[in-house]
């Protein structure tokens, strides 16, 4: 009883290290530069993610340019790049295992806050099927459809952040709605009073006006 | 059936030799996390924003090039509100778990405290889960008596549940969203017209004024 209880929960140890997926979905503020490491444990796994700029305050430039994304291998190879962009999702398969590192580099003073979320996803291949007995074809299976319900789980975490970009461009529309009309009125009002002033002035001053 | 109990027995002893020899073989921590720097000067910060009554459940380890000295770092966890949820001061490694109470951002900061002497950074490897990814699946197997195929298949139950509250989640996010924006357009509608009325108002006081005073002053 005592060995099966034992062998048990090695099975379930198995089972939990075999299923461990990387979850990971942070936000990061970039002043400059920020770079997020992960460990990538068997070559031919797939590295997916997504990352949004939740906090883009440059508002008086539509056009500007983002943040850049450099994904590199161990190796020191430049995997991934992406240019200019307020969010994007990759993709790509490792060559090799080793430390992947994901940076974000912030072209402009002001900060930006970047939620980004990397998976990476390991499918037991043939190779791993011949090399293990007890790993048997269901278990592959099973490994596809964690992978597919992965990516599903990836896609809203994506979908959240581009929400929460939403959410904070319409704040702060409706903040400028507010300020910006109340200040138009305070000015108009004041506009008004000044010209009456002002003409009061000009008639009150000089005499020889209504001395025709 | 002695048969299949003798064949699962086997099975569960072979995984067993197969578990000591992986974690043997491989010095990599289970569960795959990030690693971060942290500078000497000033703090790293993450943060995530999550709904209220979720598990977070975070590990983290210090790790430096020579394995003689390991520098330490502090650690503070704060709630949206400022609240204190976990703050230790020159360690080198430790977890924290909470159930978060409101809806908010939630930061994780670690400093160093200048004990580094080392040149460059140091390496911090934070496993951060949240949700289902943080559910402790070995007291489930173990309260329901589970195992295998079962287990892995109630774990992937487990994520589609996660999944559909999720959707759910997004679906009166977006609601909000769309009443926001509704309620905006209407505003700037309004204020609009406001403004077209303010400028006639003051158009005509102008006016009026004026010709009080020259009618006054008998310029008139």
């Amino acid at each position: 009883m005592e060995q099966r209880r034992g062998e048990m929960w090695a099975l379930m140890c198995f089972l939990l290290l075999n299923w461990v997926s990387n979850v990971s979905s942070l936000s990061v503020t970039v002043t400059d530069v920020e770079c997020v490491y992960e460990y990538v444990l068997y070559e031919g796994d797939t590295v997916s993610g997504n990352f949004v700029v939740v906090d883009h305050d440059i508002f008086w430039s539509s056009d500007h340019p983002g943040i850049d994304f450099i994904v590199t291998s161990p190796g020191g190879n430049i995997i991934h790049s992406l240019k200019g962009t307020a969010g994007d999702k990759f993709e790509f398969s490792a060559q090799r295992s080793g430390m992947y590192k994901f940076c974000f580099h912030n072209a402009y003073t002001t900060p930006e806050t970047v939620a980004f979320h990397i998976h990476i996803g390991h499918i037991p291949s043939e190779q791993d099927l011949a090399k293990d007995e007890h790993l048997n074809p269901i278990n592959v299976k099973i490994a596809k459809l964690r992978e597919a319900l992965e990516s599903v789980t990836a896609e809203q975490k994506y979908l959240k952040a581009r929400d929460t970009l939403h959410r904070h461009t319409n704040e702060s529309t409706r903040k400028s709605v507010i300020g910006y009309t109340v200040g138009e009125y305070i000015l108009l009002v004041a506009a008004s009073v000044l010209q009456v002033f002002y003409i009061r002035r000009l008639f009150s001053k000089s005499v020889a006006y209504n001395r025709v | 059936m002695p048969g299949k109990a003798d064949v699962r027995r086997s099975v569960m002893f072979r995984s067993a030799v197969f578990l000591v020899l992986l974690c043997g073989l491989s010095n990599v921590p289970a569960g795959d996390a990030i690693w971060l720097n942290v500078p000497q000067t000033g703090t790293k910060c993450v943060s995530e924003e999550i709904q209220s009554n979720v598990v977070v459940l975070a590990d983290y380890v210090v790790v430096s090039e020579d394995h003689g000295h390991v520098p330490s770092i502090s650690v503070k966890v704060t709630s949206p509100y400022g609240i204190n949820l976990h703050h230790k001061e020159n360690v080198t490694h430790g977890q924290f778990a909470f159930t978060t109470q409101e809806a908010g951002n939630y930061l994780a900061c670690f400093w160093s405290e200048g004990h580094y002497q080392g040149s460059g950074e140091l390496s911090v490897n934070i496993d951060w889960k949240t949700g289902i990814a943080a559910k402790d699946w070995e007291s489930v197997a173990r309260k329901e008596k589970i195992e295998g195929v079962e287990l892995e298949l109630r774990k992937l139950e487990g994520a589609v549940e996660a999944i559909h509250e999720n959707l759910l989640y997004l679906r009166d996010r977006e609601a909000e969203l769309r009443a926001t924006s509704e309620n905006t357009n209407a505003r700037v509608a309004w204020f609009s017209i406001m403004s077209l009325g303010i400028c006639i108002a003051a158009a005509c006081l102008q006016i009026w004024y004026l010709k009080r005073y020259f009618q006054k002053k008998k310029l008139i």
